[in-house]
């Protein structure tokens, strides 16, 4: 399982010490029974960028988390400069020279750019120190700021840039720069590269960028890893690998043949199947222009939601839905995929634009109108939208329908304990019983909690977003054949992901989202994991 | 119209007017100074009128035990950093619900002081004046404002040296992040819990001068109902200001001022709605929050407990 | 998992036990410290709350209030709201019972039902500015409540000056001032004797609404919807709760019981409470006490019982310790330790719960 076979590739650069910046060894994390990291080995040598490649939860984040201290491997050694040390947390990294450049950020938004930057230092508070230095950075690496503006009034650009100069003060030696260019436009991200680069070639120091978006890596990296699923793939060097090898090799070996629909593992639900209960696991057959004949179940149409400074929302969204069919919706983290949960659930209030069910105008934001609608959702967030873990599995399973077991607006117990036993059973979730509370039964249990319920009742439009991640490949792969199976008793089911493999393993027709709308939307059969890739990364077709 | 005149001006030229607001005021101010650094680290400190009573309470042990007031003044502190620390540690180390200990400890300390007041009668005095020379004869408020009791002068040192704490020490930029946002300041590398209970503990620290100045400066013999819910006015005065410190004093000053215009103008035998003034410092505060609830921002991290991976 | 559940009953009791016992050592340590008899203070406590004659019922008959008070609360706090001014809620509803049954003065029991009813009523208004305040303007309710609590005490003092309002006139009065007209005998709740025992009919209501809040709370689709929302706003909103509808009526009920709680304490309070008189201070902390109770009940109705009766029998206790020689307020600090005393398990037990929690999450890292 590891590798360190690349441990040449530094050495051979003879401007190098002979000693990595970081040498990671065996690292080894789990959450619960996910596993996050598994032995990992990743070397990083001084005066280069060095790419982390994967999707998302391929255990790129967690690495990192591990290294800047936030987050404790199981099992495992860290090396800096050659010296064994333990992280236990963001000071003592610190101390080590890690500096992080966070993806959500770590700024606060009543606070000056100078305080910001000044922030979890020591000693006594100086302004015009902290803005002499400010200024220095910045005409150093071209990142250049106003100290004394209002961190909260920033476009996200100049936010990120103050993170990168709060992350520079301390003068780091080790820089990791964790999705960087998720909510960049992309000059601002040529800004960014440009700076990283002057900062290896100049002071030799040692950049890690976590990142998904292949272009950008290839163009801004010297070398590549490459994770998937917790484990180390592959290693490459920048100069000489290209796209498609680095995306076969960042969403797994099998599915890397050009997808026209004839790949084994895909399985597509249509009308013809659905009849044949037991058709699960058939190939497809060509359904995409089937469904599109009929009218739509559900229907967005320019949908526009303000946003926050730090989540691109809707900005003329617009999709529909067709029942008997699985619409993937792709796209980097950020891109208004949870605005458009939101909406699905009720939590967000449209500026202008519909939502339609069957020709009904449903109102946005009202509470739970949605689900009146019959809309059902998976959100991302189990804990935040989907489940109250103080409260038992049984209450859980009739959140949202808490009728059926009610006579005169009372909860009869007995009934309700039952039927929640034989969803219990139905979907083999183990816990000590409907009455055992939330918490004590693990992530993978809960998931499936959710999607009992949501399942239950025989939804007309599923919204699944991101419900594969976190899980383990048998609890994924028990997720998508009942969302596959809704879809054959003919719910429309919108599967939102950020895993390109995810979605071409069960979409129809696959929806790219990017700054808050569709930008293109095509029948499986006629894209490719490539190209995808490529747009959900920004970069031209 | 005299009528009305009458009074208003009566009451805007008795010197009185001014001293019984400035004496208001000043124990206000002692409160809501402490109570505003606690609201910017993200508390609202409830136990506000204990400290101030239990404050108040051990400046009366302190001074029946030495005769010296300055030992009152310090044990007034120790008494009020007590409560602050009951408060802290369980709302920032156990993570009790603040505003439930903060009930508590309120009828704990009534009770308390209460039963050791009459078990052991201790006595008390009043400091002595100091005319601050020229000043002090400025007419109407030169009296008010320089020619107090000694403890009242404390509040001068204390309400600039707490601005600078909060806005110009590295100690303030951090409270104040942890009261913004706390899981930024985390990421940061700042002990947010910490920062929270050492400004719970500075809120102590203030109310103990503010149950001493009550003690010695103000009314110089210990009631139980000595605080009489001042304490809330001084929170109400923190949220009216809008979480500045400037607009906490303004608060203070303008709640100081109804209680005394209620008091002087009943002492010139006129009648008037004394309890609409009475309730004014809260039904301003409810209207300043009702009008600017949405505009006036309070910290972010507000009466948020934080927990590290917890959002 | 039986195993673990009895274990976790275990260290519960062991950690109970352990505060409570120290909140007791320290309130013994406080009475023999100030040269009191802490073994006087307690045949004091007892004699005064069960065993001299007539006391255990005067001890139901105050606690019956105080568990309206914490019902009340227990209903907020399910919907995740703080109120903390049932002080000043049940102050407004035993004003607004006194002034209306005056103003109507109609056929003894109807006019107690009215007197009752308005209490709910002026204790739900006074909770309802709260509502109002936090649903269309976003004050928080734990700052307009707290603050509605000194203008009720104002608002009150107000109505003492008119005898159109709430003042007596003068010839009811005699010498003292500022007291309202003594309700007539028919506007009284019934005081049967139990065994030398007068309880009024306000503990078995009380005992009524207990069961019929338990029952709606654990019971009902409404109680499980207020408990969603209590506990998760997000997932109440998608699933159909609307944070302002349940919000509002929940804090507009947990007024109410306050209020009622107050029209108790007027219609059949007796002695205990202004013997049939509004007077200034008539809330007299049942309002905190209640409260109190709620908390260290943690939101179980039924628990809030035997606590109610508990924090009573401190109150009806108090008037016989003074007897000893010791300070009656004594009981305040006890019940004031015994509160944070019982607040420290529940914190540690949710600190491990959150950490047993996190850990059996597979956190999204």
């Amino acid at each position: 399982m590891s590798n360190l076979d690349s441990r040449d590739t530094g050495i051979g650069a003879p401007a190098n010490p002979p000693v990595p910046a970081v040498a990671l060894n065996g690292i080894t994390k789990r959450f619960g029974n996910v596993v996050a990291c598994e032995s990992v080995d990743l070397e990083l040598w001084p005066g280069q960028i060095h790419a982390l490649l994967g999707e998302n939860g391929a255990g790129k984040s967690t690495l990192m988390k591990i290294l800047f201290g936030l987050v404790q491997p199981e099992r495992g050694t860290i090396k800096i400069d050659g010296h064994r040390v333990q992280i236990l947390d963001p000071a003592k990294a610190a101390l080590l020279g890690i500096g992080m450049v966070h993806q959500h950020f770590s700024l606060v938004d009543a606070l000056t750019v100078w305080e910001n930057v000044t922030l979890g230092e020591t000693g006594r508070l100086d302004a015009n120190a902290t803005r002499a230095r400010i200024a220095g950075i910045a005409e150093r690496y071209g990142l250049e700021i106003d100290p004394d503006l209002r961190v909260g009034e920033l476009s996200v650009g100049l936010r990120q840039r103050v993170e990168i100069i709060k992350c520079l003060r301390r003068d780091p030696h080790i820089i990791i720069l964790d999705e960087p260019t998720a909510i960049l436009s992309p000059e601002e991200s040529e800004q960014l590269f440009g700076a990283l680069r002057q900062m290896i070639v100049t002071e030799n120091r040692t950049v890690i960028l976590v990142s998904h978006k292949l272009d950008e890596v290839l163009r801004a990296s010297d070398e590549i890893t490459v994770m998937r699923q917790g484990k180390f793939v592959d290693r490459f060097t920048s100069a000489t690998a290209d796209t498609p090898t680095l995306a076969r090799a960042m969403v797994g070996r099998d599915v890397e043949m050009p997808s026209g629909g004839g790949a084994l593992r895909i399985r597509i639900p249509d009308k013809e199947s659905a009849k044949n209960s037991d058709n699960l696991t058939s190939s497809s057959s060509p359904t995409g222009s089937v469904s599109s004949e009929n009218s739509p179940v559900l229907c967005i149409k320019d949908a526009l939601a303000s946003g926050t400074a730090n989540a691109p929302s809707l900005n003329g969204f617009s999709l529909k839905l067709y029942s008997h069919e699985i619409v993937g919706v792709a796209g980097a983290e950020g891109n208004g995929q949870t605005a458009l949960v939101d909406l699905l659930s009720s939590l967000l209030t449209l500026v202008s634009g519909t939502v339609t069910v069957n020709d009904t105008v449903i109102p946005t934001g009202k509470a739970g109108a949605m689900a009146q609608a019959g809309i059902h959702v998976i959100p991302e967030d189990r804990q935040g939208s989907g489940l109250v873990t103080d409260m038992t599995v049984a209450e859980n399973l009739m959140l949202n329908n808490p009728l059926g077991v009610t006579k005169w607006g009372v909860i009869n117990r007995k009934q309700r304990s039952s039927l929640a036993q034989q969803i219990i059973a139905k979907y083999n979730i183990v816990c000590s019983g409907p009455n055992a509370l939330l918490w004590t039964i693990s992530g993978g249990n809960q998931q499936r909690v959710v999607l009992a319920r949501e399942l239950a009742s025989q939804p007309k439009i599923l919204v699944a977003a991101h419900p594969l991640s976190g899980l383990d490949i048998s609890a994924a792969e028990y997720i998508k054949n009942h969302l596959i199976d809704a879809a054959s008793n003919g719910a429309a089911v919108l599967f939102i992901s950020s895993a390109l493999e995810e979605i071409f393993d069960i979409s129809q027709r696959i929806a790219v989202i990017h700054s808050g709308r569709i930008i293109t939307e095509t029948p499986r059969e006629e894209t490719n994991l490539e190209s995808l890739g490529l747009l959900m990364g920004g970069s031209p077709t | 119209m005299s009528n009305l005149l009458n009074p208003i001006a009566d009451i805007l030229t008795s010197e009185t007017t001014y001293l019984n607001g400035a004496l208001f005021a000043a124990f206000l101010a002692f409160a809501a100074t402490g109570e505003w650094v606690a609201e910017r680290a993200g508390t609202i400190n409830i136990s506000i009128e204990a400290m101030l009573l239990n404050g108040a309470f051990a400046a009366l042990l302190g001074y029946n035990y030495s005769g010296s007031i300055i030992i009152g003044l310090i044990t007034a502190v120790l008494g009020a950093m007590l409560v602050a620390g009951i408060q802290a540690e369980m709302s920032h180390r156990l993570f009790a619900d603040q505003f439930v200990v903060g009930l508590t400890l309120n009828i704990l300390v009534l009770g308390l002081s209460g039963f050791l007041n009459n078990q052991i009668s201790p006595r008390a005095t009043l400091a002595g004046r100091w005319d601050v020379p020229l000043l002090s004869e400025i007419p109407l408020v030169g009296t008010a404002l320089f020619a107090q009791r000694w403890p009242f002068y404390l509040l001068y040192p204390l309400i600039p040296f707490s601005w600078w704490l909060v806005h110009r020490s590295r100690w303030g930029l951090e409270a104040r992040s942890v009261g913004e946002n706390p899981h930024a300041a985390d990421l940061t590398g700042i002990n947010v819990n910490k920062r929270r209970r050492q400004s719970i503990y500075y809120a102590g620290f203030t109310c103990g001068l503010g149950g001493a100045f009550i003690l010695f400066a103000h009314v110089g013999r210990f009631e139980n109902t000595i605080i009489g819910g001042r304490g809330f006015i001084a929170l109400a005065a923190v949220i009216f200001g809008g979480w500045t410190l400037r607009g906490s004093i303004l608060g203070c000053t303008i709640f100081a001022a109804a209680l005394s215009f209620r008091l002087s103008i009943q002492g010139l035998g006129y009648n008037l709605n004394s309890e609409l003034l009475q309730s004014l410092p809260f039904l301003l505060t409810i209207v300043v929050m009702a009008v600017f609830a949405k505009r006036v921002r309070a910290p972010a991290g507000l009466a948020r407990p934080f927990i590290r991976h917890t959002k | 998992m039986n195993t673990r559940v009895s274990s976790r009953l275990g260290e519960w009791l062991v950690l109970y036990s352990l505060s409570l016992f120290t909140a007791l050592l320290l309130s013994t340590l406080l009475v023999e410290a100030t040269g009191g008899d802490w073994r006087a203070v307690l045949n004091a406590l007892l004699d005064g709350s069960i065993r001299k004659p007539g006391r255990w019922g005067e001890t139901i008959s105050t606690a019956a209030p105080i568990l309206l008070v914490a019902l009340g609360t227990v209903i907020a706090t399910r919907a995740g709201l703080v109120n903390i001014g049932q002080e000043g809620q049940l102050y407004i509803g035993a004003a607004v019972g006194t002034f209306i049954g005056f103003l109507v003065g109609g056929p003894g029991a109807l006019n107690v039902v009215l007197i009752l009813g308005c209490g709910a009523l002026g204790g739900g208004i006074w909770a309802g500015f709260a509502a109002a305040l936090k649903y269309w303007r976003g004050v928080p309710e734990v700052l307009s409540t707290l603050l509605l609590v000194s203008v009720a005490s104002h608002a009150v003092a107000y109505g003492f000056r008119w005898d159109w309002l709430l003042l007596a006139p003068e010839a009811d009065r005699g010498n003292r001032n500022q007291v309202s007209e003594q309700l007539p005998l028919d506007n009284r709740l019934p005081r049967p004797n139990i065994f030398g025992n007068e309880i009024p009919l306000t503990v078995p209501i009380s005992v009524v609404i207990t069961l019929g809040v338990t029952l709606v709370l654990t019971r009902t689709i409404w109680g499980f919807r207020l408990k969603i929302l209590g506990r998760n706003k997000r997932t109440a909103q998608r699933v159909g709760v609307a944070e302002g509808k349940y919000g509002a009526t929940a804090l507009l009920l947990s007024g109410a019981f306050a209020g009622l709680a107050g029209a108790f304490m007027l219609t059949g309070g007796g002695y205990t409470f202004g013997n049939y008189q509004f007077v200034p201070g008539f809330a007299a902390n049942i309002g905190w006490t209640g409260l109190l109770v709620a908390l260290v009940a943690n939101e179980k109705p039924l628990a809030a019982v035997p606590v109610a009766v508990l924090f009573a029998g401190l109150r009806t206790g108090s008037g016989f310790v003074s007897s000893t020689g010791v300070e009656s307020r004594i009981t305040d600090v006890i019940a004031g330790l015994l509160v944070l005393s019982l607040l420290i398990p529940t914190a540690l037990m949710l600190l491990r719960d959150q950490r047993r929690f996190r850990t059996n999450m597979s956190e999204r890292v």
